[in-house]
């Protein structure tokens, strides 16, 4: 039930770091839900300027891998080391559902140092760039799954993220967002920022090809990475 | 701590709240239908009325607490501390509920006409007081909201049954303010130790739900493995 990373003990170190110092190192973290083992010993390491798409089939741990990344989640023995601030896009968009999309985003101001204002401009900036409405006051509930999935992406993007670590961010986007998307991680990474991203639907677009450094791909048994790009 | 982390989540509670229309309506109902069905049982009917206040500012506090619960991670990700969060919901829910208890006083004062009303409000208020902490430590602990509206119904029911002199109904959290309202309305017993035994019960409730969110809370995430820029990054 875990990625078996003994033929890729270090799966970040086995290319040169590419671009700037590590974001995101995780070392030998195992986890087991009850008897199910999810994770058996992975490793990780993701680099300022690089992106990793990390794929695999349902129940291979990816998400798991993803919230002990984001420190949601415990891990059984290993640990996790981030240089800077994590921003976190989970599958299911943690939405109040009551309230709207600026009401979000004054939410998450004061934990991150911004005023409301800025907070607002910043957020309608990030989803201006996938076509939300912002001029809308449309609470959450009455959004549609991609207009919901894009607030969660822009709460993730809010404020000064060193990496992000994203989960299926694009369920619900229709193609353009979804191309959007996958360029946004292009700029992402020339930022400078690490980008992880859980990610089902690699093979269906060749543009995802040019944008990720890395294909990490979490099998039941095993995890295999692809070269360097 | 900074007083906008807790003043942003009270006011997003609000406007949450305020947006619950048929619930907010139902939840100043459900007592005063208490009150009213019984009256027929003369005093009485200010501590059954009283004490189903309960059911509403505590199941209002659920709702809010178990909502925000899959949000509160990420916000706490984001940089609020779990207790930041907490102090706004219960800041915001306790202006509630004091100001439904004062409405529900005025009309149970007018409706039964207690020997001393000032102690019928003072019940009424403790009932409220004690009921926000009570909801937030049940909604974050549950798992589902039926569990959560099980332990509400099932708490404040054996509450409602019990008379104050029983010793079970010393261990149960409205106990002081159930002493306070039957001495409003008959004069018979003693009301020392209800505000005492009130404010314990409702600190211990709240620091219980710290404590729970706080176990909740995402782990943080070392950085202190990593080199300062520039210098050479250590192999996984």
């Amino acid at each position: 039930m875990s990625p078996e990373t003994a033929e890729l003990p270090d799966l970040g170190a086995a290319a040169p770091p590419p671009a700037g110092a590590a974001d995101l190192e995780v070392c030998s973290v195992s986890k087991s839900y009850g008897d199910r083992l999810v994770l058996d010993d992975v490793s990780l390491t993701v680099h300022a300027g690089e992106s990793v798409a990390i794929t695999g089939e349902n129940g291979a741990g990816k998400s798991t891998l993803l919230r002990i990344c984001a420190g949601l989640i415990k891990p059984d023995s290993g640990h996790v080391s981030v240089r800077g601030r994590v921003g976190f896009c989970p599958q299911e968009p943690g939405l109040f559902d009551l309230l709207s999309a600026d009401e979000h985003l004054a939410m998450f101001a004061p934990a991150l140092g911004l005023t409301r204002e800025q907070a607002i401009r910043e957020g309608h900036a990030l989803l201006a760039e996938f076509s939300f409405p912002t001029a809308e006051r449309t609470q959450c509930r009455r959004l549609s799954g991609g207009a919901r999935q894009k607030v969660n992406l822009a709460l993730a993007l809010l404020g000064n993220a060193t990496v992000l670590l994203l989960d299926e961010p694009y369920q619900g986007f229709d193609h353009g967002s979804y191309v959007s998307f996958w360029e946004h991680v292009a700029r992402w990474t020339a930022a400078g920022l690490g980008v992880v991203v859980v990610t089902h639907l690699l093979e269906e677009n060749a543009l995802v090809e040019g944008v990720v450094s890395r294909v990490v791909e979490m099998n039941i048994t095993r995890c295999e990475e692809d070269p360097p790009q | 701590m900074r007083l906008r982390r807790i003043l942003v989540p009270a006011e997003m509670t609000a406007r949450e709240l305020a947006r619950r229309g048929l619930a907010l309506g139902l939840l100043t109902a459900l007592p005063l239908a208490f009150y009213v069905a019984s009256t027929h049982s003369g005093s009485d009917a200010v501590i059954t009325g009283g004490i189903a206040m309960a059911f509403s500012i505590a199941g209002a506090s659920i709702f809010i607490a178990m909502t925000a619960r899959p949000v509160d991670q990420r916000l706490t990700l984001a940089g609020y501390r779990p207790y930041e969060l907490l102090l706004g919901r219960l800041l915001l829910l306790e202006l509630f509920g004091l100001a439904i208890a004062g409405l529900f006083s005025i009309v149970m004062v007018f409706g039964t006409g207690p020997q001393d009303p000032w102690l019928l409000a003072g019940g009424v208020g403790l009932v409220a007081l004690t009921s926000v902490p009570f909801g937030l430590a049940v909604g974050s602990l549950v798992p589902n909201e039926l569990e959560g509206v099980l332990i509400l119904i099932g708490v404040v029911g054996v509450q409602l049954t019990l008379q104050s002199t029983q010793t079970l109904a010393k261990f149960l959290p409205f106990w002081g303010a159930q002493r306070l309202l039957q001495h409003s309305v008959e004069g018979t017993v003693s009301v020392s130790a209800a505000l005492p035994a009130s404010l314990a019960y409702s600190l211990a409730l709240f620091f219980a739900a710290a404590y729970i969110v706080h176990r909740r809370a995402p782990v943080p995430v070392s950085a202190a493995e990593f080199p300062a820029p520039g210098q050479s990054v250590p192999s996984a």
